[in-house]
């Protein structure tokens, strides 16, 4: 489904940047820096899913975080219908931005205070941004119906007194509370079983259509991305190695890790199973990123320019870009192909 | 089938907590050939890791009950003493978990660990004992391994702690490998290496394997037959082939077509199961599906009868096979 996306982007990120300290000196100095995320950049327009995925480690929750501003950001700017948030001059407020962006985490249980009720827990959201006390309720009641648990029965009862799939629900519940138009679900239907996924994963899209709501969505599970997203952003130790349209990414990825990645799913039936693994070795230590091209030391087409330039993300076809020399004629790869010469 | 290397038979287990007792296991069935591998599906909480570690009577026994029968290779392990039961361990059958800091002590070196298994079930000399090490590690392909002997496992990665953790259950030759979602935590390029190497090593030692997992992807790489659980029961088994092209129990239709697979019409909605499945607190004599079932009739609420066999498959459900 490739229709053509309006101009403006409801949500603009340009060159996100976060590194932590890891492990400190005598005098309280961090000895080394955990490169996180490295100049991230992207846009999403309204209405639309953008799907983040990427090996443990690249980045996906950090981004997310910074997004919110549940972290600080080193650099980079956020824009939502143009309007730069965060701290500093001639920005808006967090509060603000929180009224635009909701987030759903992994972790059913750590993301609800266990001492509030159902009820509590998602009238308190609405509250802050000021709700009256009784409108805040009412919605609640709404909002716990329309994902799929009936009010009378859950809502007061407490987080340990839900299962996985209906804490979930609730989670998804609070985040709409505010009625935001962006969603962040970071492994929000991991942890959940696959039948109780399924469920989640129907509600998400109902609530898509009726908010008319646009989600960034970080899964692990390949597959899952493909039938939600919209649009591909992979990640690579802090870095964006390709984005794209989702069918034209997954049928035919132009980054060797795209594809790797995407080699990797494991099989549909036993026919076709895997003979062996596109990839040696585990991702790298985000402390010290390989030079270049980060990649370069698991990639099977890697040459010496990959360990000396690091590749700009560009456009290769279409609406499809990736950071690779491969596919880039000017960068000093000595055997640079087309699009059209990549394998389906 | 030649002789069973693993026979279980409606094995129960059940725990005693604080808020009264939890059917675990409540009648499991279980065939394992020599050199087979088994996948055991099922969803979080349903009893695939307690069913696994009965099979190695790892349960603490003042507080666990086990009823049934469990042979493996030809010994009833319900019936072992302490010395049957620590030869059985690491020797006959050897266990590998989601999480390898299980199975490996922080405190000694990844060479040290296996070194002392080995020399506790084979009584070989420390010298031997090292080059044991040192070839297990280079078998399931730990780059400089050598080196890597003298690491202590919380200097290796995740990929390589799993093959280390594998090295470690592998370095004895057990007979059977009990792997219990030990590529659920991996990422998935580094998921599909472990797999590939679990494949090549049991065939070039002959072992039997279950392959504990939930991904319905994962055991179709693995497997030559599964088995699903559902709260406590084999509720199918058969060849894995035909059990994905043609599921019969309900819960198996449900759940393979719950399960999203690459290429599916994103505007349709998926084919949920409705509800969860059901607490373990309360004995549940009839099927415990009955609540999700969309074929469930009255009877499906009466005890449910034991399985039926027919041909190379298993169906746990009083609507016949040749119903579907
Ligand atoms: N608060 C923190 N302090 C130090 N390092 C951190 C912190 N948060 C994240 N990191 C590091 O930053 C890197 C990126 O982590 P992040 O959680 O964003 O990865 P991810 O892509 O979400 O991975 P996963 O798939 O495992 O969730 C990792 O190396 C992680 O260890
Ligand atoms: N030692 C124990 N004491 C009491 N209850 C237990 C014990 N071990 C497991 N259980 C319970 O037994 C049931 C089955 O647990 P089990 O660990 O076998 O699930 P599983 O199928 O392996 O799930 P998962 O996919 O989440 O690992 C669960 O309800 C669990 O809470
Ligand atoms: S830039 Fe070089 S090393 Fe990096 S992905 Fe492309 S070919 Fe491989
Ligand atoms: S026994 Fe009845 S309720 Fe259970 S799976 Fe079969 S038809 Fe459904
Ligand atoms: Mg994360
Ligand atoms: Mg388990």
């Amino acid at each position: 489904m490739n229709t053509p996306t309006p101009s403006a982007p409801l949500l603009q990120v340009l060159d996100l940047k976060k590194h932590f300290p890891a492990g400190r000196d005598f005098f309280g100095r961090p000895r080394q820096w955990v490169r996180a995320v490295e100049g991230v950049s992207f846009d999403v327009h309204r209405g639309r899913t953008l799907g983040i995925v990427g090996e443990s480690g690249c980045g996906k929750s950090t981004t997310a975080r910074l997004l919110m501003h549940l972290i600080e950001p080193d650099e980079g700017r956020i824009r939502i219908r143009g309007q730069a948030f965060g701290h500093g001059v001639g920005r808006h407020p967090l509060t603000a931005l929180r009224k635009h962006m909701q987030m759903v985490f992994q972790d059913s249980y750590a993301s609800l205070n266990p001492r509030l009720t159902i009820e509590d827990s998602i009238a308190f959201g609405p509250q802050i941004h000021g709700v009256a006390a009784n409108a805040a309720r009412a919605l609640a009641r709404d909002l716990l119906d329309r994902v799929g648990l009936k009010p009378d029965v859950f809502i007061r009862r407490y987080p340990h007194e839900l299962s996985g799939g209906q804490r979930q629900r609730v989670n998804i519940a609070r985040a709409l509370a505010i009625r935001p138009e962006i969603v962040i679900l970071d492994e929000a239907v991991s942890a959940l079983d696959k039948s109780v996924q399924a469920q989640v994963l129907n509600l998400l899209a109902e609530l898509k259509r009726e908010f008319d709501l646009t989600y960034l969505f970080i899964s692990h599970d390949l597959n899952v991305v493909q039938y939600v997203s919209d649009e591909v952003m992979v990640m690579y130790l802090g870095q964006v190695v390709e984005s794209g349209p989702v069918a034209e990414l997954y049928s035919r990825p132009l980054h060797p890790y795209t594809r790797a990645l995407l080699e990797s799913v494991p099989a549909q039936t036993p026919g076709e199973r895997r003979q062996h693994a596109v990839l040696e070795g585990d991702p790298p230590n985000p402390i010290a990123p390989p030079a270049g091209c980060r990649f370069h030391p698991r990639c099977p087409h890697a040459e010496p320019v990959c360990a000396q330039q690091v590749p700009a993300l560009r456009r290769v076809t279409g609406q499809q870009v990736a950071a690779c020399h491969r596919l880039q004629p000017d960068s000093g790869y000595s055997r640079v192909i087309t699009f059209e010469e990549l394998p389906a | 089938m030649s002789h069973p290397m693993v026979e279980v038979r409606d094995l129960r287990v059940t725990f005693r907590s604080e808020e009264g007792p939890i059917y675990a296991v409540d009648g499991v069935d279980l065939d394992l050939a020599p050199g087979e591998t088994l996948a055991l599906l099922g969803e979080s909480g349903c009893g695939k890791s307690v069913t696994m570690k009965s099979l190695m009577r790892l349960h603490p026994a003042h507080k666990t009950r086990i009823e049934g029968s469990i042979r493996i290779a030809g010994e009833d392990v319900l019936a072992m003493n302490a010395g049957a039961l620590s030869r059985l361990r690491g020797k006959t059958v050897a266990m590998v978990f989601q999480e390898p800091m299980l199975a490996f002590d922080p405190v000694f070196t990844i060479g040290e660990q296996i070194c002392e298994a080995v020399r506790r079930h084979e009584g070989c000399s420390g010298a031997d004992a090292r080059a044991r090490a040192l070839e297990m590690l280079e078998r399931v392909q730990i780059p400089s391994a050598r080196k890597r002997l003298d690491a202590y496992p919380h200097e290796m990665s995740g990929g390589m702690r799993q093959r280390a953790m594998i090295a470690l259950a592998l370095s004895c030759q057990p007979k059977v490998l009990l792997a219990d979602e030990p590529t659920t935590a991996l990422d998935a390029t580094v998921q599909i290496q472990v797999l590939l190497l679990l494949k090549e090593l049991q065939r070039e030692m002959g072992m039997s394997m279950i392959f504990v997992t939930h991904d319905v992807g994962v055991a179709i790489e693995v497997a030559d037959r599964t088995a699903v659980m559902y709260a406590g029961r084999v509720i199918e088994q058969g060849p894995i082939d035909s059990v994905m092209r043609a599921p019969w129990h309900p819960y198996t239709q449900g759940l393979l077509a719950a399960t999203v697979h690459p290429g599916m019409d994103r505007r349709q909605a998926l084919n949920a199961i409705p509800g969860s499945p059901p607490q373990l607190t309360r004995r549940i004599p009839e099927c415990a599906f009955a609540p999700r079932c969309t074929l469930a009739s009255a009877s499906c609420h009466d005890p449910l009868p034991p399985a039926r066999m027919d041909g190379d498959r298993l169906l746990r459900c009083i609507q016949p096979a040749s119903a579907r």
